[in-house]
């Protein structure tokens, strides 16, 4: 437990410190909230939503970069894959959630008929899922940039797909999606709720197992090496 | 001209006190001057000897360095084959490293030793034969290996968290190490801002603090100065007279009478 | 006194000498140079003093603790443990028994 833990609190600080991917994940879900604030406010919520999940997911990048070099000597120094990976992810969501503080304290206040409790989860599925989606990325892409494309692209297919095709229900954040709707658009109708938060506990399960197989493979214990 | 006390200081470190009793041992020796308002130089003597006097009565009387004699086989390879494409690099390589033994892998660019050495260390695995290694497994890299954005503090508290080290002791083990390669104030640098040299320092410390029985070195020693250099060959006798195996990769042969063993790799095998 | 074979005795008891001040009570590194000069003995420099209150500390008859002065800087003080006087004793019949034997066979010698 205090080596995740220890992980986790070096991964906070090593974000804190960089001060471009803070200003990052403050700046995006704050620019795509003003982008349609007055025309067409449960529109600007949901890229409030996207934005705040593409801040983590870039922060995960770097986290996945900068530990790249170093976990292969960190697992020889006596650490288990699981506490790396899970120390880090924790260590995102806290930082996550930590940002979705103020902005959800703004929604309230600026659109005090949207559904508090549906506008939270909505985020709260953002950060789930955008963390390992970033780690994910990162431990496939070895650069930074290529990774930051990928990111770009799935972020903005989230962002122009038609909401009625198919492929919208299998983006990572249909879940926030769907939440929101519930939240802002028909708040009768729990069918959305129940969908959202269906698909966005599969992604996040998903996504965790996957950012541990990576590891897994990446950091496995070699054929070679043999006991003497 | 340097204060006394930053060059007995570093002199203590270099000697291998551990950080604390340094710090101790030369705080007391400032308040003395303090009080009495003797020069350090008369009341101590010059610094070095006055450091060769302190770690006499703190170590137990056990003259000299005794060297373990050469121990079991810690490190054994056998038959290992690596391609990159069409290219083979390394070709039935084996070596046997025993514990209390320096082993260096010499060769041209390109020959493959820094793979060689990843390939012990189980980093990347070869297309044919075995390594087999008893106990933990050291690996300091040529460059690389620290992150970015944390002070050598936290990557010592990194790293000792591994072997079960709180806070407190992983940074007092850390600066214990980074004093015997002259590095004497690590801590709030970010390893960003570090020079070449010293940032490699930080790459040792953090592979002795793991306290493997193995250590693999892929020259970890570019960007030191001559002291330094020297200090660490003495680091590396260190631990090879504690019974630890080392194996250095090195380009430089003028190095090889300090070590036990050399395998030299090359193309025309 | 020929100061070459004075500071060899010196040498030799000197540690025997801070167990025995210390026996009166807790003190510090300078506290004790001043306390071995009153004596007779000094002066001691630093440089001896020093590495034998480490050796003392570290075969446990002293033990050690920091604590700030009362204006200047943090002092360590030094006291004796079980130890520490139990070694005082048994030294200090030694050296009775020792100087008695070394003072018979100077003054035989001188008559």
């Amino acid at each position: 437990m205090r080596k995740t833990w220890t992980i986790a609190e070096l991964t906070v600080r090593d974000v804190l410190r960089r001060r471009g991917v803070i200003v990052l994940m403050l700046l995006l879900p704050t620019a795509f909230y003003l982008l349609r604030h007055n025309d067409s406010p449960g529109q600007s919520v949901r890229l409030l939503c996207l934005g705040l999940s593409w801040g983590v997911s870039t922060a995960g990048l770097f986290v996945a970069a900068s530990a790249r070099a170093v976990e292969p000597r960190l697992r020889l120094s006596g650490y288990a894959t699981a506490q790396l990976y899970l120390g880090r992810l924790c260590a995102l969501w806290t930082l996550g959630f930590a940002l979705l503080v103020p902005f959800a304290v703004v929604v309230r206040f600026d659109h005090p008929w949207m559904r508090p409790a549906g506008i939270v989860l909505a985020m709260a599925f953002c950060v789930l899922i955008g963390a390992p989606l970033g780690l994910l990325i990162g431990g496939l892409l070895p650069r930074e940039l290529e990774g930051m494309l990928l990111l770009l692209i799935v972020c903005a297919l989230q962002m122009m797909v038609n909401p009625d095709d198919l492929l919208m229900e299998m983006l990572p954040l249909w879940s926030s999606r769907e939440i929101g709707i519930w939240a802002v658009d028909e708040p009768d109708d729990l069918g959305y709720l129940l969908r959202g938060v269906a698909a966005g506990v599969a992604w996040t399960i998903a996504l965790v197992g996957l950012v541990g197989g990576v590891s897994a493979v990446r950091l496995r214990r070699r054929a070679h090496v043999r006991a003497l | 001209m340097q204060d006394w006390f930053d060059v007995f200081r570093s002199a203590l470190l270099r000697r291998g006190v551990p950080h604390a009793t340094v710090r101790q041992v030369v705080e007391e020796a400032r308040a003395h001057t303090g009080d009495s308002g003797e020069p350090p130089l008369s009341a101590f003597g010059g610094p070095e000897a006055y450091a060769d006097a302190v770690v006499a009565s703190l170590t137990p009387t056990d003259p000299g360095r005794t060297r373990a004699p050469r121990g079991d086989v810690l490190l054994r390879a056998r038959g290992i084959t690596k391609r990159f494409g069409r290219r083979t690099v390394l070709r039935d390589v084996a070596l046997d490293v025993h514990a209390g033994e320096v082993l260096a892998i010499v060769g041209a660019n390109g020959c493959g030793k820094s793979t060689l050495l990843k390939i012990c260390a189980g980093m990347v695995s070869p297309d044919s034969g075995t390594v087999e290694i008893a106990g933990r497994v050291g690996y300091c890299p040529q460059d690389g290996g620290t992150i970015e954005f944390l002070t050598a503090d936290e990557h010592f508290q990194l790293v000792g968290a591994g072997r079960g080290l709180g806070r407190a002791d992983a940074r007092e083990h850390g600066r214990t190490w980074a004093g015997r390669l002259d590095w004497a104030d690590p801590g709030a640098t970010q390893a960003r801002h570090l020079s070449g040299g010293t940032r490699q320092k930080l790459n040792l410390t953090m592979s002795a603090l793991s306290e493997p029985d193995v250590l693999l070195l892929d020259e970890p020693y570019q960007g030191f100065d001559r002291g330094t250099y020297l200090n660490f060959w003495d680091l590396v006798w260190a631990w090879r007279d504690r019974g630890r195996a080392v194996v250095v990769v090195t380009h430089l042969l003028a190095e090889l009478d300090k070590v036990d063993t050399v395998l030299t790799l090359g193309e025309s095998r | 006194m020929d100061p070459d074979r004075r500071s060899q005795w010196l040498r030799g008891v000197l540690d025997l000498c801070v167990l025995g001040l210390l026996a009166d009570g807790e003190s510090y590194g300078y506290e004790l140079a001043q306390a071995l000069t009153r004596a007779g003995l000094g002066p001691i420099q630093g440089g001896t003093l020093y590495p034998v209150l480490l050796r003392l500390e570290r075969t446990g008859l002293v033990a050690t603790d920091w604590r700030a002065g009362e204006a200047g800087p943090a002092r360590k003080y030094y006291r004796l443990t079980p130890a520490g006087e139990q070694t005082l004793r048994a030294a200090a019949s030694d050296w009775r028994g020792f100087a008695g034997q070394v003072g018979t066979v100077l003054e035989t010698a001188v008559k």
